[in-house]
């Protein structure tokens, strides 16, 4: 095969990209990342982080970036408002949608997109956007970046706490090209709040979603983030996340996957301040020929940091769950406490699952565990509700639903609880 | 970390000397007339000369392996000598006749050859830089049908055997190091177990590697038969030298139906002094196939010597109810390195497989635990558990852990779990406060942390790994 054919999506998008007019930082940020993404090529499976993960299949799509002039009607994306967020984005294949969204009750938080915030923040955006994602080695914050055109942008100040969440809501609406979603958080000094960041569609083909959100924790900062991934079965997802925690500060952050025929998340979590915590939870759940694939990296730089993670993935039909979760302790962090357990269901014996749990540890006063399990529903746990007048059937859904329920509990948000609470009981029901 | 600790580390390693023996030794360097002149030296037929060029054309289109997480200077093969024998006196009966000088190397290294042999029936193959040299209890195996000898000595007098066997767990182009060995392996040993034989005694061999700069390329092949079992101990011990030496063996064990293999190693190579500089460069393959029904292969390493030791022992697990286990403690201090793990491939029904490894880091070395568990779409209830647990004694060292799990089969039940602990202050008050004294406390600790894996070993390993372990950590906790 050649590389003209095998790369055609990559040189198709770098082809594409017209070197913007003027000389501002902003500009100058996207012709780095321009540069980055000719340098670079698609990853393969040849390459450790992609060795589960074949994106062929995307290699071979010459899908051109999304153009923003398709309008979404209200009625077929109002069931994806949730009634605790008063304060809501939304962005169509990564375009501002001004006339969906509400930021009017803000609560105190400098909320809005790009181009809006630059005039009156422009010098707070420009220290921060692009600093956590690094787009030297990655193809896809590369293009990401090379393609800003828009993005939400949060900022907390500081002690001021925003109780109710604020939805990012990032709508597919075109098919056959790429949108490059993004976000930038900047939580200033003991701040609070809830980000939801929401992928939805309202198509049935394909397309690609190539999103980065970029987090910044400054001291005890506190943000919960939750993660919603609702693509079609054709789409394909690769999503970045880089949050960045200093001194005392708390990310809380719980993943939820449910769509793309291929879909990645990496998200990285860098403890660079002491006593820093994270918690992070996942769960995919797929079925017919998916493919998902959640990369995670805590890196606690930094002593007495703590990080907690359970990732779950309940794999049917013939899908294909990977997960990689990578916790490096530094030589200085001593006294981190870390656990993380991959949890792991198999619904059909065409279903496979490639997990990897992995300690990279060079400080010796620490407290670091990992567990994985991959397999069934335990016989035991059918025969006691069996015992108890269930069904075979009914005693498995249960058990089944019951394995994912774990994660979606620690959804802060009752309303969104219950949306995904149907669906997981929903995909969960075999009859 | 104390002082008293750090004092007990660093203590020279006790087996460093060279036995002046006249060596027949081979010009350095690698090419086809090198692979015919081993083969001829040691009058080999023609299919094991095919199988050595094989390899050898193998090994040129392949590169060097980089994903390991070890870092050494690049080896030049071209100077590297790829065969040195003693030279032949004559053929030995008994230990008697050995020559004198190599005894005393034995009596030095604490290998009390003829004591053990009598006390504990341990038949011991010694294999002298690459040249089996003696071998005793022959006579007692030969009558109930074992035949235990040099790997050369196997090629002459059983050549359909090696024929059917050698290269067939570990293919010649598996890895870039199994090509190199299987185009210039000089010896090994030979291992065949018949059909219903439990082999009377735990076999034994003992490698050392002498010549300097003459690169040791072991190549070690145990069959046993339907319902056969046996016990195999390597032990390792090499002199010092300050230019590093490269070890590239391979082991391959075959079980058929109900066949059990037990495979026990203690190494300690020299391991580099407190700066890093020389040592072994131990890089071996070793693979078992459990390929009959109900067959077991079982792995137990004690790694404590060798500046780098990347190995992976692993069991296929193709018949059905076959078991795979291992067992393993690694320790490293100073400057070493050691990338270690298992792989356990499940392709039978009914297989189950058992991981427990501990790693002990201390001073500026760095441990990795790299595994592979793999369920094949055919491996219906497999099963698989694993444990790695880590200690790190000082802060200069690291301890990584990479599990691979891949699973294929729904009912398939796999578990992994890892930690990583230090020595705490709090454990070592609660034993000075008893009257024991630090270094005793350390060393009946790091016992404790590694009982699971001692309790595998055969007794006379077991005592010896204990203190390897005690003299190999001496002075680095506190």
């Amino acid at each position: 095969m050649s590389t003209a054919t095998s790369h055609s999506y990559l040189d198709h998008l770098v082809q594409s990209w017209q070197k913007p007019s003027t000389s501002s930082w902003l500009d100058q940020l996207r012709a780095n990342a321009m540069d980055s993404a000719g340098a670079l090529r698609m990853p393969t499976t040849q390459d450790e982080e992609w060795r589960f993960t074949d994106i062929s299949p995307l290699s071979r799509l010459p899908y051109p970036v999304a153009q923003s002039t398709f309008k979404v009607q209200l009625s077929d994306i109002e069931h994806y408002y949730l009634e605790e967020a008063s304060c809501r984005l939304v962005f169509v294949d990564g375009q501002f949608a001004p006339e969906l969204s509400n930021i009017a009750h803000n609560a105190g938080a400098i909320i809005g997109n790009l181009s809006s915030l630059l005039p009156t923040h422009g010098d707070t955006i420009a220290r921060y956007l692009g600093q956590l994602a690094e787009f030297e080695n990655d193809v896809f914050t590369a293009l990401n970046t090379a393609f800003l055109r828009d993005s939400a942008c949060i900022i907390i100040p500081a002690n001021k706490s925003v109780t109710t969440p604020i939805h990012l809501l990032f709508i597919s609406r075109q098919t056959e090209v790429t949108s490059y979603p993004r976000c930038l958080l900047i939580a200033e000094a003991g701040s609070h709040a809830t980000i939801i960041e929401d992928y939805i569609t309202t198509e049935e083909a394909s397309y690609v979603t190539n999103s980065i959100v970029e987090m910044n924790l400054a001291d005890s900062a506190h943000i919960n983030h939750i993660r919603v991934q609702r693509d079609n079965q054709q789409a394909f997802h690769i999503g970045n996340c880089t949050v960045s925690l200093a001194h005392a500060s708390q990310y809380h952050s719980v993943s939820i996957t449910l769509g793309a025929y291929i879909s990645r998340y990496n998200l990285n979590v860098i403890l660079s301040g002491e006593g820093a915590e994270c918690a992070a939870d996942g769960l995919v759940l797929i079925s017919e020929r998916q493919l998902a694939d959640t990369h995670t990296f805590i890196d606690h730089a930094q002593p007495h940091g703590k990080s907690r993670q359970l990732h779950k993935c309940i794999v049917d039909s013939m899908a294909h769950g990977v997960f990689n979760g990578k916790i490096m302790v530094r030589p200085h962090a001593q006294l981190t406490d870390s656990a993380q357990l991959s949890r792991n269901l198999l619904l059909t014996n065409k279903a496979r699952i490639d997990t990897k749990p992995q300690l990279e540890i060079f400080a010796d006063d620490v407290k670091c565990a990992h567990g994985a399990t991959v397999g069934q529903l335990d016989k035991e746990e059918i025969f006691y509700l069996k015992s108890r007048g269930l069904s075979d059937l009914t005693a498995r859904n249960l058990l089944t639903y019951a394995f994912g329920g774990e994660v979606i509990d620690r959804i802060p948000i009752s309303s969104l609880k219950r949306q995904l609470e149907e669906i997981v009981l929903a995909r969960t029901q075999i009859s | 970390m104390s002082a008293v600790l750090q004092n007990l580390v660093n203590q020279p390693y006790k087996h460093g000397f060279v036995t002046e023996i006249e060596s027949d030794i081979a010009p350095k360097g690698l090419n086809e007339e090198i692979i015919r002149l081993i083969s001829s030296k040691k009058n080999e037929p023609e299919w094991m000369l095919t199988f050595r060029l094989q390899a050898y054309e193998k090994w040129l289109s392949m590169s060097e392996p980089r994903w390991q997480n070890v870092k050494y200077p690049k080896i030049d093969f071209q100077s590297i000598s790829y065969y040195s024998a003693p030279k032949p006196k004559k053929k030995l009966a008994s230990m008697d006749e050995v020559d004198p000088e190599l005894l005393r190397t034995f009596e030095k290294l604490g290998v009390p050859m003829h004591e053990r042999a009598a006390l504990a029936g341990v038949a011991v193959d010694v294999i002298f830089d690459s040249v089996s040299v003696a071998t005793t209890y022959k006579e007692k195996l030969a009558e109930v049908g074992i035949i235990f000898c040099s790997i050369s000595e196997a090629v002459q007098t059983h050549p359909e055997l090696v024929k059917k066997y050698l290269g067939t767990v570990v293919p010649v182009g598996d890895n870039f190091y199994a090509a190199l060995n299987s185009a210039v392996f000089t010896d090994g040993s030979f291992c065949f177990i018949p059909k219903g034989v439990k082999c009377p005694m735990d076999l034994s061999t003992y490698f050392r590697i002498n010549t300097e700069e003459s690169g040791q390329f072991e190549r070690t092949l145990i069959i046993a038969e339907e319902g056969a079992s046996v016990s195999y101990l390597e032990g390792c011990t090499a002199p010092r030298f300050d230019t590093n030496q490269l070890h590239a063996a391979v082991v391959e064990l075959i079980a058929l139906d109900n066949a059990e293999i037990k495979y026990s190693t203690v190494q300690n190579w020299y391991a580099g002094d407190e700066k890093g500089i020389g040592g072994i460069y131990n890089f071996v393959t070793k693979r078992g196939l459990a390929k009959g029904a109900n067959s077991r292969i079982s792995w137990t390493q004690v790694e404590t010597g060798s500046a780098i030791t990347w190995k992976y022992p692993s069991c296929i697990l193709r018949g059905e109810n076959s078991v795979g286990e291992f067992y393993s403690v690694a320790v490293t201090n100073n400057y070493q390195q050691a990338d270690t793990g298992t792989k356990m491939i499940h392709i039978g029904r009914n297989t189950r497989s058992t991981i427990i490894s501990k790693s002990i880091s201390a001073g500026h070395s760095n441990s990795s635990y790299r595994g592979l568990v793999r369920i094949s779409p055919t491996a219906e209830n497999a099963r698989n558990y694993s444990q790695c647990d880590s200690m790190l004694i000082g802060n200069q060292c690291s301890a990584n852990t990479f599990p691979y799990i891949q699973v294929n089969n729904n009912s398939a039940k796999v578990e992994h779990e890892a930690s990583t602990s230090k020595i705490g202050e709090d454990q070592l008050f609660y034993f000075l406060q008893r009257g024991i004294d630090t270094e005793e406390a350390v060393s009946m600790i790091i016992n404790g942390f590694c009982k699971e894996v001692f309790q595998q070993l055969p007794m006379e390993f077991a005592v010896e790994a204990t203190k390897l372990l005690s003299f190999k950590l001496e002075g680095s906790v506190g």
